[in-house]
């Protein structure tokens, strides 16, 4: 589950060329195989052969759902914003996502980093899967869940791109059923 | 519907699934995670308390602390060591934290590879960004020279690009908002009558009297400057005011003047004319400091007190009182310059003549007067000027506006943008200003950026504007970052006089990858080919050598809480040679009245009625429309209509309504209708800075209506150049069907 988690965390950050390649692409393509998530796969396909630029299709959806975009930023992928506060970053939850880092012994590398990105809650998934399952399930019940599923259903509604669907949904799928 | 493996059956599976994919291989091998031993909650330092804090939530910049928990601001506060707000800020400085943390906020650089207004963005690396900046703007330099780049600059952190623009670079073409559509005709006007720019600066705290035309205190609210006007009215000050509405001010006021807009003028004439007539003026004051009086008096002398009263549409008898009441409390006697005053496009000469009042009553370097404070001077490091000519200087070739505040007026650099004449304007840099909401007519500033080769915007907030931009730039708010250096006075001349100097010092670091405007600029000048001349390489370089001037550095400002203080100066008195141009001869030399004239400005239409706007004391106009404490305090801007008028149009309080002009132009969001008495029948007014056009604004986006959008009846001060916004004409459109208003 840690390579798992640390593969979602690693696609839902901002697409570079450096990592948003062929093998990255392939590798995604057998993961949505594997789960026989068929409709999926042939979306995602499709996108890719209709595409003039693939990568730099992800990158202006990513900037518009996730940093700045018309009708405005779609889905800010932070917890504080979806969740226990007023729409603005950095809020409660921020928080005490910090701080139960810490109680697990881990802090950000970058320590002005908003704590509650989606990337740092998946890595940091990823580090509790393979050291304290117990842990990983309290992180997931009590900080994760409650806001995702509100961020997934935005993601759903406003993406015009197949791709973060299938990721948020790909989260999803691998992060409800451990509960 | 194809069958899909649960996750269970997935991880049961692992040599047919998990195992088998390479997932590892295509990952990055670095986390964003460190080992952190872990410190069980209270045993480490809760909430500190940074100082250094100097707001920007409007330009008065009240000294802050900030309590700043675990990497996190959770509120702020007035520096207790502060000698001008002290321990207070307003509701935009408390929200200012809600700024901070807006997830609208400009995060990364952008590209718009969409069209300009119809932007689609990419986020794309600094090194991309300035290499584009930096080559597109030189390649309009080469191709059109250096006077056809543009640049709308707005605050502290725009003051060092708007610098390289103008002395490096060799542009006139620089405009100000905070000039030519705000105060530049105050400070011009004060110039060709006392010779220096007034600020806001009257003694109200120790006032005898107060005179505000159109100032709107506690609507309007800059902390010490409300302190001081409240300590005025504490000690008995006597208060006139001068609105067609019942604003705040009016509502503390002893006499209201309820005037017809874009007539004041002729009311400052009348008194102006009674206090001379009736022997009532200061007439040591007079002749020891002011020149012209014959010339003056000859040239008011037909303001009678019926001529103005008619023209006003108020009572002789009250323009006396007025008169009567100065005289009695002169020179104690505060005569407020204002601040916003391009109104009408007569504008010129009703500041002169309120500095020409101040005159008469000898309200100068007395008590409760006109007093500037002796402040202590910190100059700005920048960069280094050479001399460019006049050769492409908008104003000198139009010969007009011979009375313009520093810059080019807008709409010289407007109509040369959409003529192409006398040259065209292919580049433009706007940097902390929201042209299309602080310019009127709008349409005409997208006409002028559709035509450019290159714009750029840098801000911190995606406001309208940046939605014109190829390339945006993302700049740290005010509480992360240094820039500027604040320096003043005790608030209240009374007390023991002080000067204070307060760096803007961040509270917290600047999170995303947000860079301040010195490093912005040095680097798009290097790439202009002007590294040459960097006169700084950091922001904090710039500010260590400015206090190094008066011997302080970052360092220390630290140790001393964020503010030093030192003894101040005694403020009153008149120095000798100061000097009062009543009658003003150069003025006439360049075709303008040499002594205050009233000239008179449009009726509404018929069926129409003026529309004025002002400020709200929760918002600074669209600056902090998206902010979610603000918007939430006063998500909209009421349109105030009359009550009898609305009686008779049928509109009930909180209707739901949009405007039309008289020119056709339709709010392109609603607000509601407040019914009041206090407003005048042949004028409506809502606060400005409503109704943002740009959908990245979650909050602020067609929250109300937009003011400026209907501005578009151009008035120009003839003197200056700048905008006179209140000479627009609106109908209501109720249910889409636009209504005669009755007045």
């Amino acid at each position: 589950m840690a390579d798992i988690f640390r593969f979602l965390a690693q696609a839902m950050r901002y697409p570079a060329a450096e990592w948003f390649n062929d093998d990255f692409q392939s590798v995604l393509l057998q993961l949505l195989n594997e789960l026989h998530w068929q409709e999926e796969q042939e979306e995602l396909r499709l996108a890719m052969a209709r595409a003039e630029n693939f990568l730099e299709d992800v990158q202006i959806e990513h900037t518009r759902l996730f940093i700045n975009a018309i009708p405005h930023v779609a889905a800010a992928p932070y917890a504080s914003v979806h969740y226990k506060g007023d729409g603005t970053l950095y809020g409660a939850i921020a928080e005490q996502t910090k701080k139960f880092y810490r109680s697990k012994g881990f802090t950000l590398a970058r320590e002005n980093d908003l704590p509650d990105h989606l990337v740092y809650e998946l890595e940091f998934l990823a580090l509790l899967a393979k050291e304290d399952p117990d842990g990983q399930r309290e992180f997931l019940y009590s900080l994760f869940t409650p806001w995702f599923d509100i961020f997934r259903n935005k993601v759903l509604r406003e993406a015009h791109h197949p791709y973060y669907r299938i990721v948020v949904n790909l989260i999803d799928f691998f992060t409800r059923e451990e509960l | 519907m194809s069958f899909k493996v649960t996750r269970r059956k997935f991880l049961q599976t692992a040599s047919l699934a998990a195992a088998t994919l390479p997932l590892a291989k295509v990952v990055s091998a670095e986390t964003g995670f460190v080992r952190d031993p872990f410190t069980p909650p209270g045993s480490f330092a809760g909430t500190q308390t940074v100082t250094g804090g100097v707001c920007e939530m409007c330009f008065w910049r009240c000294q802050l602390v900030g309590k700043v928990r675990d990497k996190k601001l959770v509120k702020l506060e007035g520096n207790p060591k502060s000698i001008d707000n002290g321990k207070s800020i307003c509701a935009r400085g408390n929200a200012g934290i809600k700024l901070l943390y807006d997830p609208d906020r400009l995060k990364f650089p952008l590209k718009n590879i969409g069209e300009r207004g119809k932007p689609v963005w990419k986020q794309i690396s600094w090194q991309e960004a300035l290499d584009e900046c930096g080559a597109r703007l030189k390649a309009v330099q080469e191709k059109y020279g250096s006077h056809s780049i543009a640049m709308f600059p707005h605050g502290a952190s725009a003051k060092y690009p708007m610098d390289f623009f103008e002395k490096v670079v060799g542009t006139h073409n620089v405009s100000e908002a905070s000039f030519f559509q705000c105060r530049g005709i105050r400070d011009s006007a004060y110039m060709a009558t006392f010779s220096v720019p007034p600020d806001e600066s009257v003694d109200m705290a120790n006032a005898k009297a107060i005179l505000l035309i159109g100032c709107h205190f506690g609507e309007n609210v800059h902390v010490s400057h409300v302190k001081a006007y409240l300590k005025g009215l504490e000690n008995g000050a006597r208060l006139v005011v001068v609105d067609p509405r019942y604003s705040a001010s009016a509502a503390k006021s002893h006499i209201w003047v309820q005037i017809k807009p874009g007539t004041d003028t002729a009311f400052l004439l009348a008194v102006m004319n009674y206090l001379v007539t009736k022997d009532k003026y200061d007439k040591n004051f007079v002749k020891a400091h002011c020149v012209g009086f014959a010339e003056f008096k000859q040239g008011i002398a037909h303001a009678s007190l019926d001529w103005a009263a008619k023209i006003c549409d108020v009572p002789a008898q009250q323009i006396q009182e007025v008169a009567e009441l100065l005289a009695a409390n002169a020179p104690n006697v505060s005569i407020h310059p204002g601040r916003h005053v391009s109104w009408h496009g007569n504008d010129f000469q009703r500041v002169r003549a309120q500095a020409c009042l101040t005159a008469l009553l000898g309200a100068v370097g007395v008590k409760g007067g006109f007093v500037k404070p002796k402040g202590v001077k910190v100059k700005g490091i920048s960069w280094p000027g050479s001399e460019h000519g006049g050769e492409y200087n908008l104003r000198l070739l139009a010969d007009k506006h011979h009375y313009a505040p520093p810059g080019t007026p807008t709409e010289l650099i407007r109509d040369a943008c959409i003529s192409g004449k006398p040259y065209p304007i292919k580049g433009c840099v706007v940097w902390g200003q929201n042209p299309i909401q602080t310019i009127p007519n709008p349409q005409k500033t997208i006409a002028a950026l559709q035509q450019m080769d290159f714009v750029m915007c840098v801000d911190i907030m995606p406001t309208d504007i940046t939605m014109y931009a190829d390339i945006l730039l993302p700049e740290p708010c005010y509480l992360e970052k240094y820039d500027f250096i604040k320096t003043g006075t005790q608030w209240n001349f009374a007390d023991k006089h002080q000067q204070y100097i307060a760096p803007r010092m961040p509270l917290v670091d600047a999170m995303f990858e947000r860079r301040d405007g010195v490093w912005i600029m040095n680097e798009i000048a290097r790439r202009m080919g002007h590294g040459d001349k960097i006169p700084v390489n950091s922001v904090e370089e710039k500010v260590n050598k400015e206090l190094a001037a008066v011997n302080l550095s970052i360092d220390q400002l630290k140790k001393e809480d964020g503010i030093h203080i030192q003894d101040g100066k005694d403020p009153y008195g008149v120095e000798e040679d100061f000097e009062v141009l009543l009658y003003n001869e150069d003025l006439e030399d360049n075709g303008y009245p040499a002594v205050p004239t009233y000239i008179a400005v449009d009726d509404a239409p018929k069926g129409f009625a003026r529309l004025v706007y002002g400020r709200a004391p929760v918002h600074t106009f669209n600056r902090s429309q998206n902010n979610v404490w603000l918007h939430h305090a006063m998500p909209v801007n009421p349109l105030w209509l009359n009550d009898e008028i609305a009686r008779e149009m049928g509109l009930q309080d909180g209707d739901e309504i949009e405007l039309v002009n008289s020119e056709g132009v339709k709010s392109s969001s609603k607000t509601v209708v407040k019914v009041t008495p206090g407003i005048r029948k042949d004028t409506v007014y809502m606060a400005h800075g409503y109704g943002s056009r740009n959908p990245l604004l979650t909050l602020g986006f067609h929250a109300g209506a937009d003011d400026q959008e209907l501005i578009t009846r151009l008035a120009i001060d003839p003197e200056t150049g700048c905008n006179g916004m209140r000479n627009n004409f609106v109908k209501i459109v109720k249910d889409g069907k636009a209504l005669d208003i009755p007045a």
